[in-house]
Formats: structure tokens, sequence, C-alpha cells
């Protein structure tokens, strides 16, 4: 079976696996650079997360996929759902905002100087038992605010990191198709 | 050339990018839709007879999120905005709300809008389907209303 594939490899020689290595590795660093251009664009660290629990549901359920924006000079206002991380805390939160808080200007961005309060609608109480000891958020907690959605897309990356067997199939097989491919 | 994994490819290919350019076309009608339609009528007094205009029921309508604002500045001149109540409508026929009674999530301050007074703004967020969310303002008191007297017994 492999002994046809050793033959072709041979024939095509060493400059043939080298060129499809750097086929390979042009467009995983052309994803990596889509996607650290859209961070920049939207100003967010995170511009497209998954939806991984259901505290947002009738709105979000699991696997949906979010598209954020965080611009520097806007403030956010009640109702909008923001996506926020906690320092210590390793996954970052969709929960709509339920309190804003403005003091007065202090500072070159007055629009940070804001602080927020946010509930999932799904739950019944606001999310100050996550805060971890703080009582409001504040903007640089936040990745940035949901602008628009797709559903269930997200589905795949919550089925791969379930099952990791997945993860790995997908990429060998991936793998190997860019080597074996003769075209 | 002509393989079953060639084929396989080119259908899959051919249906996913058929289902993008339909969703696609989903978000921007209804995007459309909601830019020329006016918002929903206000209500006048706090919150009193506010309907919510069909417009805002179409194809690509996921669910509607009405929450009530109440905004105030207090004594430190911190401009605050506070949630008080919010329902989430998801077919037009639970459209037709009433309300009466104690406000959904209490203020926290207790102490520092002792003498304000608040302005109330009934807000929506319209969630699609598939696509952007859209926010608006169902009415609004305009002037602003003065908190009611504190029960200091609570």
């Amino acid at each position: 079976m492999f002994t046809e594939e050793l033959k072709a490899f041979r024939r095509l020689g060493f400059r043939h696996v080298l060129l499809q290595a750097l086929n390979f590795a042009s467009v995983i660093a052309s994803g990596l650079m889509i996607w650290k251009g859209l961070g920049l664009i939207t100003n967010s660290e995170s511009p497209i997360v998954v939806v991984l629990s259901g505290s947002m549901e009738p709105a979000f359920y699991r696997g949906d996929l979010l598209f954020l924006t965080n611009p520097v000079h806007e403030r956010y206002h009640n109702g909008d759902i923001t996506v926020y991380k906690i320092p210590g805390a390793d996954i970052p939160i969709v929960h709509r905002v339920l309190e804003t808080h403005d003091a007065k200007y202090r500072g070159p961005l007055p629009a940070h100087n804001q602080r927020l309060l946010t509930k999932g609608d799904n739950n019944e109480v606001n999310d100050i038992e996550l805060y971890r000891g703080l009582e409001y958020l504040e903007r640089k907690h936040i990745v940035g605010k949901v602008r628009g959605f797709l559903p269930y897309i997200g589905y795949v990356t919550i089925a791969m990191n379930d099952f990791p067997q997945l993860k790995y199939a997908l990429l060998g097989g991936l793998g190997l198709l860019a080597l074996i491919q003769r075209e | 050339m002509h393989t079953l994994f060639s084929r396989v490819n080119n259908l899959s290919a051919l249906l996913s990018s058929c289902v993008m350019g339909l969703l696609a076309a989903i978000a921007l009608s209804s995007m459309m839709l909601q830019f020329f339609e006016a918002p929903l009528e206000g209500g006048s007094v706090v919150v009193k007879g506010v309907k919510t205009s069909p417009p805002l029921f179409n194809w690509n309508t996921k669910q509607l999120f009405l929450y009530l604002d109440a905004e105030y500045t207090n004594a430190k001149g911190v401009k605050n905005a506070v949630v008080i109540w919010d329902r989430i409508v998801r077919r037009k026929a639970d459209a037709k709300i009433h309300v009466q009674g104690q406000q959904k999530y209490p203020f926290k301050d207790k102490h520092t809008f002792r003498d304000a007074s608040a302005t109330y703004t009934l807000r929506y967020n319209l969630m699609p389907h598939v696509g952007a969310l859209v926010y608006g303002v169902a009415g609004t008191t305009n002037t602003s209303v003065p908190f009611p007297p504190m029960n200091n017994n609570v």
C-alpha cells in the first residue's frame, strides 16, 4: 500500500516535501495574521468567541459564535452583552450589563472610567459571586461587546475540547493529506 | 480527477457556500427592514401603554429583550444607569405585557441617591437568529421623576 506512495515520494524528491511544508506553514501564518489583524481592528484580544455555557439562554446557546468589538472611546451601556475575563479565572464569560456607573472625568480616556455590573439572562441573580471579590467590573476586565452572531458553528471547537482524539485525528489527517497530495 | 473524494469535496463546498449565502441574505434583509422602521411607540408616564409594533417580530427575530433603565446622577457626580426591570419576549403573542408592582432589581447604593431624581427609559434589544444585534428606545420619561420617599425601615 505505502510502497506506491514511497516511490512517488522518491520520484518527486526532497524539494517537493520542502515545498509542501512551506505551503502548510503559509496557511498557518495567514490564519494567524487574519486573527491578529481582526484583533487590531476591533481592539479586542479575542474578536470571535464561542459560547461555552447556557447562562444566556435563550439568546445564546452552547456553540454559538459571537463577533466582538471593543472601541476605545465608546462607553458601555445597559443591555449591552459583554464578554469579560476576571484575572485568575481561565474562561471568559458572556453576560449582559445590568448597571453602569460613570465617575467624573479623570485621565485621558474618560470612557474607561466606568464600573459595570453584569448578569446572565438565564441566571436569577447578578454576577457579583463570579467577580472573585471585586465589587464591580472595570473596563480593563472587558474583552468586548457582542455585535453579531452565528448559531452553532462553534460547536466544532467544543467537540474538539470534549473529545481530544477528534482533534488529533483531524490534525493528523490534514497533515497527511498535505504531504501526499501531488497536484 | 473524477474520484469519489473530489465529488464529495465539491458537493460539500457548494453546499456550505450556499448555506453561508442564505444566512448572509437573511441577516442583511432583516437589517434593512429594521433600518427603515420607526422605533416603538413611546410610553408617556413611567411605563404605561407601550406597544411593540409588529415589524420587530420578523423572520429573523429570535427574541426581544425589553428593559427599563433608571438614569440618575448622585451627590458625588457619578452618572448611574441601573436596569430595574427586564423581560424576554419570544413570540408576538406574548408581546402584550402587563406589569404592576415592585421593581425586579433593587438599587444597591441606598445612601447616595437620597435626594435625587431619575429619568426612566424603556429600551429594547432585538436578537436575531443570525446577524447583527439591534438596540433601540421604546419610550422615555424625558423629564426626571423624583424618587419616591425612602422607607427607612427596610
